[in-house]
């Protein structure tokens, strides 16, 4: 049997991530929604509701599994029983493909939770090179891998992102997830272009795009995934899907969540930005927030347990 | 300045956990400065991420002790707990497997002759809610051929999801209390055994009597009806009855 490789990967639409706060929603309306993508975390050991909830789901909808705890840039071992327990939920949900971040969330065994980035040069690349094939040939299928949001440079970067990213699919034949507000975060923060970032970008590889709202805090800007997305972001996302021919386009919205219509208002904004409207490099309004914002919010993740405990009334 | 890629890793992740300890002349020496912010600053952005990203996912996890502490000196235990004992699985669900047994190990009066009874409820409280949070997603019966009344008491097996526990503190009446937003006062000490039980998806706390607690946490032990006990239905009929009815019992028939 030949692998699958990313040109084999489908064109999905618009999709949401799938949440915990949705569940009900989801499985009372069945929503009109073309797609979700789930944290393999959430449900990778799930022997409860949400493991239930998208067997539901992936009966229904095309499911895409995207993690946060590969941790492809750590210079720790590769975690076996991790892959183990991803490879056997992509068995039971079958999803179109399965995705993580250039990133590492830890060394030392420990995990700190957070995506942290690499240095971009040379020894990196040769680092993580042999991990993705690794992975790939674990999971018996192509993996995709997403630029992060970046809050540091390091002195030792010798390439761009998009230029890393770029030697990275060639050399692994692994395919990539746009963020396009992280491309904003990112060039934001390090004081980078955002349309040079875009036409460094190696477009045959991108597999995905995803959309999120970011926080402006004034000297920099964190993305926290809680708020609608961002003017700035949605002209980037009109050049990238003019220059992606349109790939499958997901929306992540992981603070303050607002209901699952409101989502799925916000997402299908996209719709507005296909037409070619063409790229702006567009001067970001000024909203700073005194608010202390979280990058990569991951509390989302953690069931309301609460809500569901009750007293036994035999 | 060049480090490995190991180096460099070590010490980022050192300078999140320990962000008092990490010297601003490493960052200024590994990390460029940008238009607005200096080295150390930029770091500063993860270093303080890292605090609110753990503190949230607690609160997440213990939403009835961070209501008995104020959610200031909870936030200052968790950051105590990550830093004596860092999390370390790719799991967020795991982050709070060791809190009870570090609020316990830490716990300020440990050399003073007498124990603070407040600190006892916020140990037991911890204890408490872990156990509601793991009954949540881990295994359970959802998918077992559920007992009745037919079943003999041979083939009686419990509910893979259920837990006793002997607490000082009525801390299940405390928890719901916090659910139902009463605000509720710590309780004074008083004895309680509970069951904690997964029954489709939802999870419920059942009181026990101490003799009820003793046949469980025994059929937890055997993973049957222990051959030398005496079940409490014998004197109380009701009592299977009402256990069968929660959910307790599977039917292990299909697999004896
Ligand atoms: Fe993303």
């Amino acid at each position: 049997m030949t692998r699958q490789t990313i040109a084999d990967l489908p064109r999905l639409g618009l999709g949401l991530g799938l949440r915990n706060v949705h569940f009900e929603h989801i499985l009372t309306h069945w929503p009109d929604v073309d797609w979700f993508e789930a944290i393999s975390e959430n449900f990778m050991d799930s022997g409860g509701r949400p493991r239930h909830v998208i067997r539901q789901v992936a009966d229904r909808y095309p499911v895409v599994l995207h993690g946060v705890s590969l941790s492809i840039g750590s210079t720790d071992p590769l975690n076996m029983d991790y892959l183990a327990r991803l490879k056997a939920l992509a068995a039971e949900v079958q999803p179109q493909w399965v995705s993580d971040h250039l990133c590492w969330t830890g060394v030392m065994g420990l995990n700190s939770h957070d995506l942290l980035p690499v240095p971009l040069n040379a020894d990196t690349l040769d680092h993580i090179v042999p991990r993705i094939h690794k992975v790939q040939e674990v999971l018996g299928r192509p993996l995709i891998l997403e630029n992060p949001s970046t809050y540091v440079g390091f002195r030792d970067n010798a390439m761009s992102e998009p230029e890393f990213l770029r030697e990275m699919a060639d050399r692994t034949g692994c395919g990539l997830l746009l963020d396009v507000n992280n491309v904003y975060v990112t060039c934001y923060n390090a004081g980078a272009d955002t349309a040079a970032y875009l036409d460094a970008f190696p477009w045959d590889k991108v597999v995905q795009m995803h959309l999120a709202g970011h926080t402006d805090c004034g000297t920099h800007i964190i993305d926290t995934h809680d708020q609608p997305v961002r003017p700035e972001v949605w002209a980037l996302y009109a050049r990238a899907w003019q220059q992606t021919g349109g790939v499958s386009t997901l929306l992540e919205w992981d603070g303050n969540i607002p209901s699952f219509g409101d989502c799925h208002t916000e997402l299908l904004k996209a719709q507005s930005y296909m037409g070619g409207a063409g790229f702006q490099e567009v001067v970001a309004a000024a909203h700073p927030t005194a608010q202390p914002g979280v990058s990569n919010p991951v509390s989302f993740l953690v069931p309301q347990v609460m809500d569901s405990a009750t007293s036994l009334d035999p | 300045m060049t480090r490995t890629l190991p180096d460099l890793q070590r010490w980022m992740h050192d300078a999140l956990l320990r962000p008092e300890d990490a010297d601003p002349a490493d960052a200024a020496a590994l990390l460029t400065p940008n238009p607005r912010l200096t080295a150390a600053q930029s770091l500063a952005i993860y270093q303080q991420s890292y605090r609110l990203r753990i503190a949230s996912c607690m609160r997440e996890q213990f939403p009835a002790l961070c209501h008995a502490l104020g959610a200031g000196l909870f936030n200052d235990f968790v950051s105590e707990y990550v830093r004596d004992a860092p999390p370390e699985s790719y799991t967020l669900y795991d982050l709070g497997r060791r809190f009870a047994d570090f609020l316990e190990a830490h716990r300020p009066d440990r050399d003073a002759p007498d124990r603070e009874v407040w600190i006892d409820f916020v140990v037991d409280l911890a204890r408490f809610e872990r156990s509601v949070f793991v009954t949540f997603d881990g295994p359970g019966a959802e998918d077992l051929p559920t007992a009745t009344a037919q079943t003999t008491d041979a083939a009686l097996r419990l509910n893979p999801s259920l837990s006793v526990a002997r607490y000082r503190f009525p801390v299940a009446q405390y928890y719901l209390a916090v659910r139902a937003e009463a605000a509720p006062q710590p309780p004074h000490p008083a004895d309680s055994c509970i069951a904690v039980i997964r029954r489709n998806y939802i999870t419920h706390m059942a009181p026990l009597t101490a003799s009820q607690y003793g046949f469980l946490a025994a059929m937890l032990r055997d993973g049957a009806v222990p051959a030398d006990m005496t079940p409490p239905w014998t004197t109380d009929a009701k009592v299977r009855d009402t256990w069968l009815r929660a959910g307790f019992f599977v039917d292990g028939s299909a697999q004896a």
